[in-house]
């Protein structure tokens, strides 16, 4: 029986699939490929995606500037939620892989983060490519560097849970001309606001004599002027997301800066905690009282303390027997032998083993 | 490698609600004046135990608000709950010390704060997952009093709770 329970039981276990699924995905974050594996399930148990990746990089990129990539995933069959993680590496081992190990800082994720693992809901199909723009920050150092665009996924079936990696993207990055009309390195932009309010950015520059700002507007691309560096965006009244960049103009060569995405949402919900912690330390304090001031009835109280019954019998007994034969014994130990003791016990052993003695005397046990 | 908060406060979380339940399911065996003798002595043990992994799960869960700031409505009624639900606690405790009887009320009060964190949980997981059986419940509505009122509430529940708390050591 027990060994048909034991097969049953191993059966089962290995009836089980071994992908361990967040559908629902678990948030965008600075992941490295292995922790990006929770969102679907870990790199190491799980399909190879068929997903065509692609990272594309500017002409130019000088080093400690801002940089606009693109990056495409292409002809990928995902689960019915169309959700796809995206992660920005700049190894495929799944350690030490997070692009600030080599220096890159992202500015603006796809979704208006700072992360380098994105969730994405798109339209993703094998026809369909579904293009993303990231603004980074290039290492200080110049030299060749090397990216990777990870993707995790569902399948239609739901069944397994896909990753897949790109080959190597290397970059060349540049030492700065000493010239060059840019945005200056400690500089960032802002990417959310709420809705409803104008948004005032200061640009801060180097090597630059005029700065225009151009936004765009549906199909449109709008100038706004640039006034002691600083230019306004208008408020917007919905939530969504405008595009702008800066042009840089100076001795040197004229300058584009990658486009910035502002996000604007609704705000967020705000409370006092302050507040909020002292009325939690009220209702706490509230409930403790609320509770105990409910006092227990007389009868209701089992006082451990209280030994008046106990006492008044001893008293009454002590005055109902004023001369106790000093041979008393307790109601709960046999009579003494004849004979006496047996060997070696004393009167408390008796007390407590007496009867047990007698009756394995009576059953011949002894 | 880090632990994150989040992490604790899924520990933490795990204890308060396993032990807040088997107390909700002894306290109501307590009301019905069935099942085992053991059944008080589970409740109150399952609540002390229940109420010291309380704090724990509160502290790690502000610690694991991603924004660092309560900055939804749910959380603010979820601190607002296990702070009430710990109270309940605490006071059917202090109670029992004291010699109370676990009678139908003692064990109502006792399920009601079992109830109570029942729900912060549920709440919890309407946050993280978005999506909850708490349907009925209006969690997106916070009412916070002025602190001038809160303080008050706490003078008045320090009053009460010396009050009764010499009351019953004068018995």
């Amino acid at each position: 029986m027990r060994l048909k329970l034991a097969a049953v039981l191993v059966l089962l276990v290995l009836s089980a699939t071994i992908s361990a699924a967040n559908p629902g995905g678990k948030g965008d974050d600075v992941r490295s490929r292995d922790c990006a594996g929770s969102f679907h399930a870990s790199s190491s148990s799980n399909g190879i995606s068929q997903a065509i990746l692609n990272i594309e990089y500017p002409d130019e990129v000088y080093a400690g500037l801002l940089l606009e990539i693109h990056t495409s995933v292409e002809s990928v069959e995902v689960s019915s939620n169309k959700m796809v993680g995206m992660a920005l590496l700049v190894n495929s081992e799944g350690a030490k892989d997070l692009p600030a190990n080599d220096g890159w800082e992202v500015i603006t994720d796809p979704n208006g983060g700072t992360n380098n693992y994105v969730e994405i809901s798109d339209s993703f199909s094998s026809q369909n490519i579904v293009n993303r723009t990231w603004t980074l920050r290039a290492p200080s150092n110049p030299g060749t560097y090397d990216l990777y665009l990870a993707v995790q996924h569902g399948s239609p079936d739901g069944g397994v849970a896909m990753t897949g990696i790109s080959l190597a993207n290397p970059v060349s990055v540049s030492e700065v001309p000493e010239n060059l009309p840019r945005l200056s390195a400690d500089w960032e932009p802002v990417n959310v606001r709420e809705i409803g309010s104008k948004t005032v950015i200061t640009l801060e520059t180097e090597n630059t004599e005029s700065a225009t700002v151009e936004l765009k507007n549906g199909g449109d691309v709008i100038t706004i002027p640039v006034i002691d560096n600083e230019f306004t965006i208008p408020a917007a009244v919905n939530a969504g997301v405008v595009e702008w960049r800066v042009i840089l103009e100076g001795e040197g060569p004229t300058q584009n800066s990658p486009w910035f995405r502002l996000t604007a949402q609704e705000p967020g919900w705000e409370v006092d905690e302050f507040a909020l912690y002292i009325q939690g330390i009220a209702l706490l304090l509230l409930g403790v009282g609320a509770v105990i001031l409910r006092r227990p009835k007389g009868g209701d109280i089992e006082n451990k303390y209280d030994n008046t019954d106990v006492v008044t019998n001893q008293f009454e007994q002590t005055l109902a027997e004023p001369e106790p034969t000093p041979e008393l014994q307790t109601s709960s130990s046999p009579p003494v032998p004849a004979e006496g003791l047996p060997a070696g016990w004393t009167m408390e052993q008796w007390e407590y083993y007496g009867q047990e003695h007698l009756d394995k005397l009576a059953a011949g046990e002894l | 490698m880090m632990i994150s908060a989040g992490t604790f406060h899924v520990i933490f979380t795990e204890l308060t609600i396993g032990m807040f339940a088997l107390s909700g399911v002894a306290f109501l065996l307590c009301a019905l004046q069935k099942g085992p003798e053991s059944r008080e002595a589970v409740a109150h043990w399952a609540l002390l135990g229940g109420l010291i992994a309380t704090p724990f799960a509160i502290i790690s869960g502000v610690n694991a608000i991603p924004s660092g700031g309560i900055d939804n409505p749910l959380l603010a009624n979820k601190l607002l709950l296990s702070m009430a639900s710990s109270g309940l606690a605490i006071g059917v405790l202090i109670r029992r010390k004291f010699g109370g009887n676990v009678d139908f009320r003692h064990a109502g009060i006792g399920m009601v704060s079992v109830g109570l964190m029942l729900t912060t949980a549920g709440m919890g997981g309407e946050y993280s997952r978005g999506e909850t059986l708490l349907f009925l419940i209006p969690k997106d509505t916070v009412m916070i009093f002025p602190i001038w009122a809160s303080a008050l509430l706490i003078v008045i529940a320090m009053v009460i709770i010396g009050k009764s708390t010499i009351e019953h050591r004068t018995r």
